[in-house]
């Protein structure tokens, strides 16, 4: 990464750590400024000293944890044999580029800049605001005083900062962000990893937002622990659709500007009935195919599709069904709607399961051996809070009674998990009965 | 909970009431039916689709019923993404690659399922004027007929255009010419607003010396140049060039999309990036096409009789068929003119199978680079490896039917279709157009049928029939215009 403090460099870093993830690709990110503090402890050394540029000392400890960051990198690479490292850092001077990209070709590993220029004041002056209330460094300090620490560093970065530019840098791979991605230079990409991170980067905006989930209300097929098919909503189901609405009124801020995403299939459509927002149908949202066990309970699959049975409790992220899908099929066609997601400021998803386990997984960086082990409860609202360092999760229940369809590990019965890593993170907001 | 209970109510109707009745693609049969008709009625269809003839159908006009290879889904309006209806305008002086920049697009669009078809400024010129008149390429001409023929067949490119959103079902329109004055760009896009589709710009910029004088080149085979010797057709084509700049402008407008793209994507340049999931597409295929001028060749391996999960080293016959098909190359590219025989940069792709490893040897002791590629694996049978079709027809009957309606998507038990090889094989098609080299990719046939579907522009329906017996190898040379499949015998080989 390249940049000077607050343009979203840990963001964009975090981001593409969890993109390439959940594309299993193995990615790790390195933040310099921590290898910073564990020397600045050991050492005794204060900020204030460190960022002063007539500080010896201070030069010294930039280059020692500038060290342990690449020493930490090159560890990583030693274990992995393919995969991506983030260096996490500002990175600013091309002295120090040229550095990184020598060591790093000497032991074959290819490097991407990837630099954030922004210029317009605003703009850094909100992304200061959001690392105020969502960075580990930050988040027990005023408002007042970070605007200052962070000015204070910028300056002191600035004084010799050199923005990337293909007259000096021509060489290199870069791609170059500016004022948050309306302008984009993109230089030397070449290879096809390197061009799907720029892809991704192309879709990423920095502003904090709320994304809505939700399933569709229960259905007929839910009541009879049936999987798959294009059932009606029941009755229960029913009551869920028309209490969305007011729930959408009471808990989405700027309702008025949502816009609802649905399923082809008419459970989901019907749940969305009564929301009077902009609807579209994404083909690409349609639950998992089960292929010929669609329409079968769990029992019935059992006793019919014994192996498959087994087979898909053994291994559940690749395992397909006859004629069907695997979560990994899912997770392929679902990328245009993860690429929307990322550009879009206000949407609520009313989708399925197998489909919701995997967007849940892309945004909480769940491992694909676990996310389609996930509960997502019938009848519960769910808005992820999308932050520059991590996504919080809050559930809102709309307490109308529905049939469990968890299925765990090993049996053929629904019924809720009691294990609480599978159970959906953060807070629940219960809404009473009425 | 108890009461919870209480609440459940009996299903209404017994069994299997509500399956689904909506599928991802269109049933595959209906889809070759459609097309069939499509091209019967000579709906813009230059030639007859039969794949076999070895035609790049790039420039086929698409069908409403076309399946793409690598295609997620079907939707009823046939617009894929939520993305509405794009105009791409390309922009640039001649000789920049814009043809060659905007067939590879189309290219990947359908691709991806995307209706996309091109309209060449240069096609509707020489349908409207057979002479080449200098004039014509001036932006600004002092003469009020050429400005007048300019003005008219810009006209009928837009209505062309127009139609195709309108009418046909299409998604992408690909305009490609010069476009360098910014009042038609204006003009254009506002056209195009009127009728709800947004225009994307891309501008090719060029001052790599080599590249320019290569594309020129290239721009001398054109159907302008018919029967000129290449001396006087690159002079001609230089006062073209010349022509077309005294008036051009660069992309500078402020609230337009453009993506300005130096030296074929060495650096690009992205203006007001509208954030939506096809741009993003466009510009990664940007990112990573490159000006390809060699040939892709793909052989078989000699055995593939063999089972899915065996992996057996290459036997006595195969030896002996790969020293056959080492020869058979060796001769073609002495008669192509290289004395020393293979290209010294030439690279052999093959999949992490022994025998295919070892059958690459030869060409590793030969000098050249050998890079086994992991996803290159043929494709997965599943439960029908090594049945017959009667077998099949016996032991999975309703699968076997299906099977015959939609041989490209369906799956055996346990099986990948070859949809999934498509996706699975994405990245290495792209690679292949990027490397300046020529690739020889030894693979099963499912490999090469699905490469041969990309780079010729193939439907779905055709891919699964498509044949490459073992005694040839097929050459498939990039082409600004249309590519090129060539087949070369392997002497002392029996197709299989």
């Amino acid at each position: 990464m390249v940049g000077l403090p607050a343009r979203g460099k840990s963001f964009i870093s975090q981001k593409i750590r969890r993109y390439l993830s959940w594309l299993s690709v193995p990615t790790e990110s390195f933040t310099q400024s921590s290898f910073r503090k564990k020397r600045a402890e050991s050492l005794k050394f204060m900020d204030d000293e460190l960022f002063d540029p007539l500080n010896e000392k201070g030069k010294k400890l930039r280059l020692l944890s500038h060290q342990d960051c690449m020493g930490a990198i090159l560890n990583w690479f030693s274990n992995h044999q393919s995969g991506v490292a983030i260096y996490d850092g500002a990175n600013i001077t091309r002295d120090i580029r040229k550095k990184i990209k020598e060591t790093l070709s000497s032991s074959d590993v290819q490097t991407l800049f990837l630099e954030s220029y922004c210029d317009d004041e605003s703009k850094v002056r909100a992304n200061i605001q959001d690392i105020n209330q969502t960075s580990p460094d930050y988040m027990d300090k005023t408002v007042e005083y970070t605007l200052a620490d962070l000015k204070k560093k910028i300056r002191f970065y600035d004084s010799f900062y050199e923005p990337m530019n293909v007259e000096y840098e021509g060489d290199c791979t870069f791609i170059k962000v500016l004022n948050l991605s309306s302008e984009i230079l993109i230089n030397r990409i070449e290879s096809y990893l390197q061009s799907r991170i720029v892809y991704y980067v192309m879709n990423l905006h920095v502003k904090p937002r709320y994304i809505w989930l939700s399933r569709h209300g229960e259905s007929q097929y839910n009541l009879e622990g049936k999987i798959g098919g294009d059932a009606d909503l029941s009755e229960r189901g029913w009551k869920y659709a028309r209490r969305l609405k007011d729930m959408a009124e009471k808990y989405i801020p700027n309702h008025g500007s949502l816009h609802v995403w649905t399923s082809t299939l008419t459970r989901t459509q019907q749940t969305a009935s009564f929301l009077p927002y902009p609807k579209k149908t994404w083909k690409a949202l349609d639950e998992l195919d089960a292929g010929s066990c669609d329409g079968l309970t769990y029992e019935e699959i059992a006793e019919r599709f014994p192996e498959d049975f087994k087979a898909r409790d053994d291994n559940k992220f690749e395992y397909r069904y006859p004629g069907g899908e695997s979560y990994r099929d899912v997770i392929t066609r679902l990328e245009p709607i993860i690429m929307e997601l990322e550009n879009q400021e206000n949407v609520l998803v009313i989708t399925h399961q197998a489909v919701l386990r995997c967007i849940y997984a892309y945004f909480m960086n769940v491992h694909q051996e676990e996310s389609p082990w996930m509960s997502i409860p019938l009848h519960t609202l769910i808005r992820l809070e999308i932050r520059a360092y991590d996504t919080l999760v809050t559930r809102i229940k709309a307490d109308i009674p529905a049939v469990s369809t968890y299925k765990e590990k090993g049996t053929s019965k629904l019924g809720e998990t009691r294990d609480n890593s599978k159970i959906l993170a953060g807070d629940v907001i219960s809404t009473g009965k009425s | 909970m108890s009461s919870d209970i209480a609440e459940i109510e009996e299903p209404k109707i017994s069994g299997n009431y509500s399956a689904r009745t909506q599928h991802r693609w269109i049933p595959a049969k209906e889809a070759a039916e459609g097309e069939a008709a499509t091209e019967a009625s000579g709906d813009g269809s230059m030639a007859g689709g039969s794949p076999q003839k070895d035609v790049d159908e790039i420039h086929h006009r698409i069908s409403k019923f076309h399946v793409s290879p690598a295609q997620m889904y079907s939707t009823e309006s046939g617009r894929m993404f939520h993305a509405g209806a794009i105009c791409i305008v390309m922009v640039g002086l001649p000789a920049r690659g814009k043809t060659n920049l905007s067939i590879g697009l189309c290219r990947y669009l359908r691709w991806l399922g995307v209706r996309a078809n091109l309209f060449h400024f240069g096609d509707y010129r020489r349908e409207q004027t057979k002479q080449v008149n200098s004039d014509l390429y001036n932006l600004k001409p002092a003469d009020e007929d050429a400005s007048g023929v300019r003005e008219k067949l810009r006209e009928v490119v837009m209505g062309d255009m127009i139609n195709f959103f309108k009418n046909e079902g299409g998604q992408v329109a690909i305009f490609d010419g010069v476009n360098g004055l910014s009042k038609e760009r204006v003009s254009l896009a506002d056209q195009m607003k009127q009728q709800n589709v947004r225009t994307i710009f891309i501008e090719s910029q060029i001052d790599d010396a080599k590249l320019l004088k290569s594309n020129i080149n290239d721009a001398t085979s054109s159907p302008d140049y018919e029967n000129w010797d290449q001396k006087t057709a690159v002079e001609d084509y230089a006062k073209r060039i010349e022509e077309v700049s005294k008036f051009y402008e660069p992309m500078s407008e402020k609230t337009f999309t453009w993506i300005r793209t130096q030296n074929f994507g060495r650096t690009m340049l992205i203006n007001q990036l509208k954030h939506d999931f096809l741009t993003t597409k466009i510009i990664f295929y940007l990112i990573n096409v490159k000006i390809k001028s060699g040939s892709v060749y793909f052989a078989r391996c000699s055995n593939n009789k063999l089972r899915f999960k065996s992996d057996p080293a290459l036997d006595e016959k195969g030896h002996s068929y790969i020293s056959k098909l080492y020869n058979a190359l060796l001769s073609h590219f002495k008669e192509k003119g290289n004395k020393q025989g293979f290209p010294q940069d030439l690279e052999v792709w093959t999949s992490t199978r022994l025998r295919t490893i070892q059958a690459a040897e030869v060409f590793r002791e030969a000098g050249l680079m050998v890079k086994p590629r992991p996803d290159m694996t043929q494709l997965n049978p599943g439960a029908a490896e090594g049945l017959s079709e009667e077998e099949l027809k016996q032991k999975y009957p309703t699968d076997y039917k299906q099977h015959q309606l939609d041989p490209y998507h369906h799956r055996y038990p346990r099986a990948e279709s070859y949809h999934d090889l498509a996706l699975k094989l994405e990245p290495l098609i792209l690679e292949a157009g990027r490397v300046n080299n020529d690739v020889l990719i030894i693979a099963d046939e499912t490999v090469i049928r699905v490469f041969y579907g990309y780079l010729m522009a193939s439907s779905s329906t055709d891919i699964s029939s498509m044949r490459f017996p073992q005694n040839e190898i097929i050459e498939i040379t990039y082409n600004a215009y249309a590519n090129q499949a060539h087949r070369i015998t392997i002497p002392g080989v029996l197709s299989d």
